[in-house]
């Protein structure tokens, strides 16, 4: 057995092709998902994620239920009388009726578990490489350092996709059978470029924004009082400063909002209609988000440059 | 039932396309160039590197053929610096230099085909916490450019030969310190790369795993023809496994070339061991003009002997002094005491003083 072994695992000098440097890339991608999906942690957020989409695929499926069979009809809650049609008129504020705010809000909902999701990525896969030397590693193969930030980012918009691209496309097909599908299709295709637009700028933003606070931060408990400093201390100081002042310009602090209003232009929202009230113009959340991602890019760019130097 | 394949052909035309738009394996792919032998393995010219005002290196010329090289020098001598340049990560300040037939004063891209070529151990862990072994390696050959199930294959063949059988399957961080030095030079082999950059590669082991590591790197130079440049502190470590060195001092070579010609010959000193009467023996040493220069030891002696002096006369003085010489051969210089020497000679050149030796022999 010993001799059959030695046989097979002859080490052989190589003589082979070389793939492009792009393949490292997908190898870094696919590694990079690999340690993700090993953590359970990962599943926890995941499943989460999960329970938003869920709310709104059945509470979709069931207004639209509600609506075809029971709209004349009046219900009792606790023992109080109420015209169902009265109640849709108080569920359609939830937008779950397939409209561009549908998708809006859904993407919306799931910044919540996007931001511990990015948190922990983001410590698990540049931090980790820091903390543990691995940066090193990359750092002696035929890559640039650019290659290793492709891969590492392209692995973060990866878990955004799955976790606000895909569901949202379930959604919009799940809204397309539930009314007439045709139509509805016909009438709303570019609700489909609105979901992968705000999608891909999430992915984008996100994923840069992971690396530069993750190559600064390193280790995940700073890193996630880092992404609660940015994601929710500043948006409840931008709601106090907005309605102190009445000014939307504050409402630029709140990165998620800015994300948002750039996704629903992505939709072609009607901007009076976003709430709530008052909103930065659309071009000031975009110019935000060019800020950030240039920012971002820049401080990348240095700590790569000057990394072991 | 008999199966046909009518469309064999198409597949793999088919699979050859997928695998191409993939940019797993392309027709006009990279190929690892061959290194000629023939030609030296590093050359440089007045190589020279600053880190703003501070010169880490300021003149090296050198001209090094294939073989194991021994990189020595004291903290601070620039030895990591001159690994940074031959890996591609630094440029020459100044001066010229080509490793591997790549200018080592090329753009970055062009640089990095040094790291096609050489394998890396670093001194530092450089591990991928939550990766197996074999998972690790696998990804190393893939990084290096190997498709990825010849990575997978070439990762469990250096892992056998590295004597890691079934810890291969163990995620690395559970890796006792011998398997993360194993582990890391899978990781500079797995991609097959004629040159070998080793950084303190015995750092952190005990005694016998030191030893089986530095057999496991003897045998890989010489049964597969590998060129090793080894950087470390342990002066043993480069008398096991170097045939030349090169001492860096103060970012400038002291000396470089093939160990036993650097060594100083001293042809008129021995080394004796002895069983008998240390006294009577060292009176009648003294009585034919011999020299005790080493006598720490009972038995043990180290002697500087008169010019016309022939080994034969020992025995003619055992046999007087009631003695048994078990053990007589020529005191060769140590590659410390050549070390030593060679700082101490580069430091009076520099007019400082000689200070006290900064290095480890390696004995534990």
């Amino acid at each position: 057995m010993k001799g059959v072994d030695s046989q097979l695992l002859q080490f052989t000098p190589w003589e082979g092709n070389h793939t492009r440097r792009h393949a490292a890339a997908v190898a870094i991608l696919r590694i990079s998902l690999l340690l993700i999906v090993r953590q359970r942690l990962f599943w926890a957020l995941l499943a989460l994620a999960a329970l938003a989409f869920f709310f709104f695929f059945y509470a979709q499926y069931l207004l639209v239920w509600i609506s075809q069979h029971l709209a004349q009809e009046t219900i009792r809650i606790a023992g109080f009388p109420v015209s169902v049609s009265n109640l849709l008129r108080f569920l359609d504020r939830l937008a779950l009726n397939g409209s561009a705010h549908t998708y809006g809000n859904f993407i919306w909902f799931q910044g919540y578990i996007i931001v511990i999701l990015l948190a922990f990525s983001g410590s698990q896969l540049f931090g980790n490489d820091i903390v543990y030397g691995s940066m090193l590693f990359y750092y002696s193969k035929p890559i640039s350092l650019w290659h290793y930030f492709y891969g590492k980012c392209c692995t973060i918009a990866l878990l955004l996709l799955m976790t606000t691209f895909i569901p949202a496309i379930i959604l919009w097909i799940e809204a397309g059978l539930l009314f007439d599908w045709k139509t509805y299709y016909m009438q709303n295709y570019h609700l489909l470029l609105g979901i992968t637009g705000y999608s891909t700028l999430i992915a984008l933003t996100l994923s840069l924004l992971t690396a530069a606070t993750a190559l600064l931060f390193r280790r995940t408990t700073p890193l996630v009082l880092a992404w609660m400093g940015l994601f929710v201390l500043l948006r409840l100081i931008s709601n106090w400063l907005t309605l102190a002042t009445q000014d939307a310009s504050w409402r630029l602090l709140d990165l998620w909002n800015n994300l948002y209003l750039c996704g629903l232009w992505c939709f072609g929202v009607d901007h009076a209609t976003i709430r709530p009230v008052p909103q930065p113009s659309y071009d000031a959340a975009c110019l935000v988000i060019v800020g950030i991602i240039i920012l971002c890019l820049m401080y990348i760019n240095f700590y790569l440059k000057y990394l072991y130097k | 039932m008999q199966i046909t394949r009518p469309n064999a052909i198409n597949s793999h035309v088919c699979v050859a396309f997928i695998r191409g738009l993939a940019g797993v394996t392309r027709p006009d792919a990279r190929v690892l160039m061959v290194y000629p032998l023939s030609s030296p393995l590093l050359e440089l010219h007045h190589l020279g590197r600053d880190y703003g005002s501070i010169t880490a290196l300021s003149d090296i010329s050198l001209t090094l053929p294939p073989g194991r090289i021994g990189l020595l020098g004291p903290n601070g001598a620039g030895k990591s610096t001159l690994l940074k340049i031959l890996l591609g990560w630094l440029p020459p300040s100044r001066g010229t230099g080509r490793f591997l037939n790549v200018e080592l004063t090329a753009p970055a891209p062009l640089r990095r085909q040094l790291r096609e070529r050489v394998g890396f151990m670093p001194e530092a862990d450089a591990l991928i916490p939550g990766l197996s072994g074999v998972e690790y390696v696998a990804f190393a050959g893939e990084l290096c450019g190997l498709p990825r199930r010849h990575a997978l294959r070439r990762a469990h063949e250096i892992l056998h030969l590295l004597e890691m059988d079934e810890a291969r399957y163990r995620p690395v961080e559970s890796y006792s310190t011998g398997m993360r030095q194993r582990v890391k030079l899978a990781q500079a082999l797995v991609h097959d790369p004629p040159v070998l950059l080793l950084d303190e590669p015995t750092a952190g082991l005990d005694p016998a795993g030191r030893d089986a590591l530095l057999q496991l790197l003897e045998h890989i130079a010489t049964q597969y023809n590998k060129s090793i440049i080894l950087s470390t502190h342990l002066l043993a470590d480069v008398e096991r496994i170097c045939d030349q060195v090169v001492v860096l001092a103060a970012g400038q070579v002291c000396a470089a070339g093939q160990v036993e010609h650097l060594k100083d010959p001293r042809g008129n000193r021995y080394r004796l061991q002895t069983y008998g009467e240390d006294e009577v023996f060292a009176t009648q040493l003294r009585l034919h003009n011999i020299t005790i220069l080493d006598h720490h030891r009972p038995g043990a002696w180290r002697v500087l002997v008169p010019a016309d002096w022939k080994p034969q006369h020992f025995f003619k003085i055992a046999h007087q002094s009631q003695t048994i010489i078990h053990r007589l051969v020529p005191d060769e210089e140590t590659l410390e005491e050549l070390f030593l020497r060679l700082l101490s000679a580069n430091k009076m050149k520099r007019g400082e003083d000689a200070g006290p030796p900064s290095l480890s022999t390696g004995e534990k």
